[in-house]
């Protein structure tokens, strides 16, 4: 489950019309489905968005020592979201598998322009984070701005006396021109440099008019519903003299795919002769399946995993909402803007969804089971780890996270 | 003296010297670097050994030693370490790092693990080393500073000069690691196994071992160096030069018992050890009494001389006839220089066998020597027992000819002549004849019972108590020690003294002691029985009698008292 922090966010990210999934980055999201954050201890949310522009976020937790954080957050765009923990759609708040939509046109800039008599008044969007843990006096803060429509500045930097020169600050720039989209980064933690890259194939949503066809394709294969992204990173470290790359695939399938959807991956990493290879599908409106296969050419290290989600859905109004017309939809994700652009984390509106339970197991004994739901005014989240190799230690840690948020 | 270590032996335990290695790495966290646990898969100590000089030895005796050296080592040791390693360096980078500001990598960071076999070579090693050795508490060996001077690391990765340099960086910062508090424990443990249980065996391997070496090598000094094994000290046997080729553990350690041996009993024989210097030479005024007589001369003096006056009458009661002989006994002590008095005490005090006490006669024996022949006082005495006897004799005679001289200052100056050399010395020698010290120590009991009315195993307990030479808080035990001090002192000379006269200082002591005498008597009598209160009231109206009798009449109140008071109180099975 998204802390709500992270929620916020991701609405910051929606209503300014960034397209988180166009990166390098999130180009396995669909391992969502077996890399999922299980709670560890017992942690207690309390949070809250007093108003569009600020929030704030309480965090105790206790795993043998009692720790705790709090967080503001500050974001100059009025985020319109739903904020109270029992109107939250959990669909929002768990990130399982990601369906991605069709690449939208980034705005031009003249778009941004505001001109009130003769001189412009418009203003970047920006968002301001901060985050204190209290026994470690750690300090993390983040710093977000809108440069311009295809451009994205970050700054991240955590304070910590444990670490040497006393921080360390990452920054990216990250520009998306719906086609392709370039991040660069640099780390002052041993002035590490990084870039990244992303291109899609087929469709350039900036010229709509070559757009080759929104029909639906005649059978289910077709890859033309489908979209196909390559991508790279490159990391060098002159201080270190040490780097990293990577490549990676994807095939994902496009809303207007008519099959069950589904995503391919494939990453390779060719310095270490790593290869990781995802399979994940959405087999049905409650049911999604997740594969992995690694294997390391040079060490012949293998592990295969496999992951489900499961979405519990009140059964009893179901029929009664499908049959609801869209515009009486009271609940509207006001992150659709009028442009029609739509987050793929604000697309699945699951208002029924009561609870989610995520398993994940891998070949070497290790498995994890999350059970997410909302107990009235609360969400709740129950995790486990489990190490069945172990006979005497079967059970791994356990945690318990309850959040609150108004 | 040569210290012969055995350093093949070494080697040949290195089984488990690995499996300790082993577990000693895998102990500490390791650098994010190495994903695996760290094997020692081959370890040979090499034929060099490594070189020791040595800087000082705090402490010799058969079971226990202390001594800091100064090692260098550049011998041809080394070891293989099998492990595995991260091969990405992205990935240990950033596995250190927090993960809200690193660039998390897609797959760039996918981890490579690769075995690793690291070969440590070419170890050299230099600094200060403390070695304790305890029977009981096995070796422990400490370095001061940091040893590690350089070490050469060949592994897998040599082609790669960042990996190379990084593997090198961290494993001398883990042998330092290592070698600052793994190894020390370590050797702790091994050394607890070997003298616990096995201890049997490696007595039996060694001496066979240092034997033959013996034979073979210095067949002259065969039969002396047998001779040697068995303890027996011999002086050609420890002149010899060339022999060390005994092991470390026995015959050098034998060699030292002899001469720990030597210092212990009273022969005048010292086997010269070569190129050494006695700490206690340096300081041994210092460390003569660490446990009692640091605060004593200054402070106790005044104190123990009242209440040796006051216990002298209680002691008077033993046997009624030398009351008065040991009253003026007692008014001797106060005209004595207050350093005497406290020397004297202090002497009395460690006048019991103890171990501690010896180890300090042993320093103070090799100083009291030479003063004395110096003094010439008693300068054809060979040994020290005979010397310190004829001392006390003639302090008896000295005390008993001259009756009344005792006022005068000779005899006064006389014990200042005898005590300003090394001052305890003399007269605890002296208190070792048996019988005497039997006697004395049937007497000291009595001081105590009069004061207080306790069982005999109680007082026993206390007196034993009083063994203990470290100074203690309790204000009742130190009236205790100072009561039987003094009180050994006077007996001896009780018996040989008839009747003395009274002398001038007397009635002065006795004043001095008169405000204790009243005091204790009152204070402690009524833990007693309903007799012993009885008695104890019948005691203070004497008492107050006594007194007032006393200031009418002057200095001859003190027997009368001494003797009503002690023939009722004295057990009888004390009486000597």
């Amino acid at each position: 489950m998204l802390e709500f922090m992270d929620y916020v966010q991701s609405a910051f990210y929606a209503a300014s019309r960034w397209n988180v999934d166009n990166s390098y980055a999130s180009l396995t999201t669909s391992n969502n489905l077996l890399d999922f954050r299980t709670p560890h201890g017992v942690r207690l949310h309390v949070s809250s968005l007093s108003s569009p522009n600020f929030a704030t976020s309480y965090t105790l937790g206790s795993k043998g020592v009692v720790d705790g954080s709090f967080s503001f957050l500050f974001s100059s765009l009025g985020l319109q979201v739903a904020s109270k923990s029992n109107d939250l759609p959990l669909g929002h708040l768990v990130r399982g598998y990601r369906h991605l939509q069709e690449l939208q046109k980034p705005e031009e800039g003249w778009q941004w322009e505001i001109w009130h008599r003769g001189k412009r008044i418009d203003t970047r969007d920006t968002l301001l984070y901060g985050r204190f843990y209290l026994p470690t006096s750690t300090l993390e803060a983040l710093y977000l701005r809108r440069i311009s429509p295809t451009r994205l500045f970050r700054l991240n930097t955590v304070l910590d006396s444990s670490l040497p020169s006393g921080g360390t600050a990452l920054s990216q720039l990250q520009n998306d021109y719906g086609k392709y989209s370039t991040e660069y980064l640099f780390s002052t933690d041993a002035a590490l440099f990084g870039f990244r890259g992303l291109y899609n194939f087929g469709y350039d949503p900036r010229y709509p008019e070559h757009q080759p066809s929104t029909r639906p394709p005649s059978h289910p294969w077709d890859h033309q519903s489908g979209r196909l992204s390559v991508g790279g990173e490159l990391y060098f470290s002159p201080v270190n003299k040490s780097g990293g790359l990577s490549t990676g695939l994807r095939f994902t399938t496009l809303p207007v795919h008519t099959g069950f959807p589904y995503t391919m991956t494939l990453t390779v990493n060719p310095l270490m002769g790593s290869l990781n290879s995802s399979y994940a599908v959405k087999a049905g409106r409650n049911l999604a399946l997740c594969s992995r296969f690694d294997f390391n050419v040079y060490s012949y290290e293998s592990d295969v995993s496999v992951g489900l989600e499961l979405w519990k859905r009140d059964l009893d109004t179901a029929w009664a909402r499908s049959m609801l017309r869209r515009e009486w939809q009271t609940k509207v994700a006001p992150v659709v803007d009028d442009n029609g652009f739509i987050s793929s984390d604000f697309v699945e509106r699951q208002d029924d969804a009561q609870g989610v339970l995520k398993a994940r197991l891998g070949i070497d004994g290790k498995a994890t089971v999350l059970w997410e739901t909302r107990v009235k005014e609360l969400l709740v989240g129950v995790g486990a780890g489990f190490n069945l190799r172990k006979k005497d230690q079967v059970l791994g840690n356990v945690g318990l996270e309850i959040s609150y948020s108004s | 003296m040569a210290f012969n270590f055995n350093w093949s032996p070494l080697i040949a335990d290195t089984d488990r010297v690995r499996d300790m290695l082993t577990t000693a790495l895998n102990k500490s966290p390791k650098p994010p670097i190495i994903v695996d646990d760290i094997l020692v898969n081959e370890l040979n100590l090499g034929s060099t050994p490594p070189e020791l000089d040595i800087l000082e030895i705090g402490d010799l005796a058969e079971d226990r030693f202390r001594g800091i050296f100064k090692m260098s080592y550049t011998g041809d040791a080394y070891l293989t370490l099998k492990t595995r390693v991260q091969a990405n360096p992205l990935n240990t980078y950033l596995s250190t790092k927090p993960s809200f500001a690193s660039p998390q990598p897609l797959a760039a960071s996918s981890s490579l693990t690769i075995p690793l076999q690291i070969t440590l070579s070419d170890i050299r090693l230099s600094g200060f080393v403390i070695l304790v050795f305890s029977k009981q508490k096995g070796i422990t060996l400490v370095f001061r500073n940091d040893p590690l001077e350089s070490l050469k690391v060949s592994s897998t990765f040599d082609a790669i000069p960042f990996v190379r340099d990084y593997l090198q960086k961290t494993i001398e910062n883990q042998l330092r690691v290592l070698f600052m508090e793994d190894l020390p424990a370590i050797i702790h443990k091994l050394s607890l196994r070997l003298f616990s249980s096995e201890y049997q065996v490696t007595d039996l391997v060694q001496p066979r071992k240092s034997q033959a070496d013996l034979r073979a090598h210095t067949d002259p000094f065969a039969s002396l160096a047998s001779l040697d094994d068995d303890g027996m000290p011999l002086d050609g046997n420890l002149e010899t030069p060339g022999e060390t080729y005994a092991s470390f553990s026995q015959k050098n350690l034998l060699r030292l018992a002899a001469l720990s041996e030597s210092q212990r009993t009273l022969s005048l024989f010292t086997p010269r050890v070569r190129d050494a210097v006695y700490r206690a030479w340096s300081n041994a005024s210092e460390r003569k009494d660490p446990a009692s007589g640091t605060n004593t001369p200054t402070h106790r003096t005044t104190t123990l001389s009242r209440i040796q006056s006051s216990l002298g009458r209680h002691g008077t009661g033993s046997s009624a006839t030398s009351g008065s002989s040991d009253a003026g006994s007692h008014a001797t002590r106060p005209t004595l220089p207050s350093i005497a008095s406290s020397a004297s005490l202090q002497s009395l005090g460690s006048s019991r066998p103890h171990r501690q006490r010896k180890r300090k006669n042993r320093v103070v024996d090799l100083r009291k020597k030479a003063v004395q022949n110096d003094n010439g006082e008693v300068a054809s005495v060979a040994s020290s027992f005979e010397d310190s006897e004829s001392t006390g004799g003639s302090h008896s005679k000295a005390l008993s000819a001259s009756g009344t001289q005792l006022t005068s200052n000779v005899p006064s100056n006389e014990r200042e002549g005898e005590l300003v050399t090394p001052p305890r010395s003399p007269k605890k020698v002296g208190f070792h004849a048996g019988s005497k010290d039997q006697q004395v120590y049937a007497e000291t009991v009595r001081p105590g019972s009069s004061r207080r009315p306790v069982t005999p195993h109680q007082l026993s307990s206390q007196a034993l108590e009083d063994d203990d030479p470290t100074p203690r808080a309790s204000m009742i035990i130190a009236d205790h020690d100072d009561e039987k001090k003094p009180q050994r002192r006077n007996l001896p000379r009780m018996k040989t003294l008839p009747a003395k006269s009274k002398s001038v200082d007397l009635p002065r002591t006795r004043s001095d002691a008169n405000v204790p005498k009243l005091g204790v008597p009152f204070g402690e009598g009524s833990s007693g029985g309903i007799l012993e209160q009885a008695w104890m009231m019948k005691m203070a109206h004497e008492i107050a009698n006594r007194v007032a009798e006393e200031k009418s009449r002057g200095g001859v109140w003190g027997q009368a008292s001494s003797d009503d008071g002690n023939g009722v109180e004295a057990p009888p099975a004390y009486v000597s």
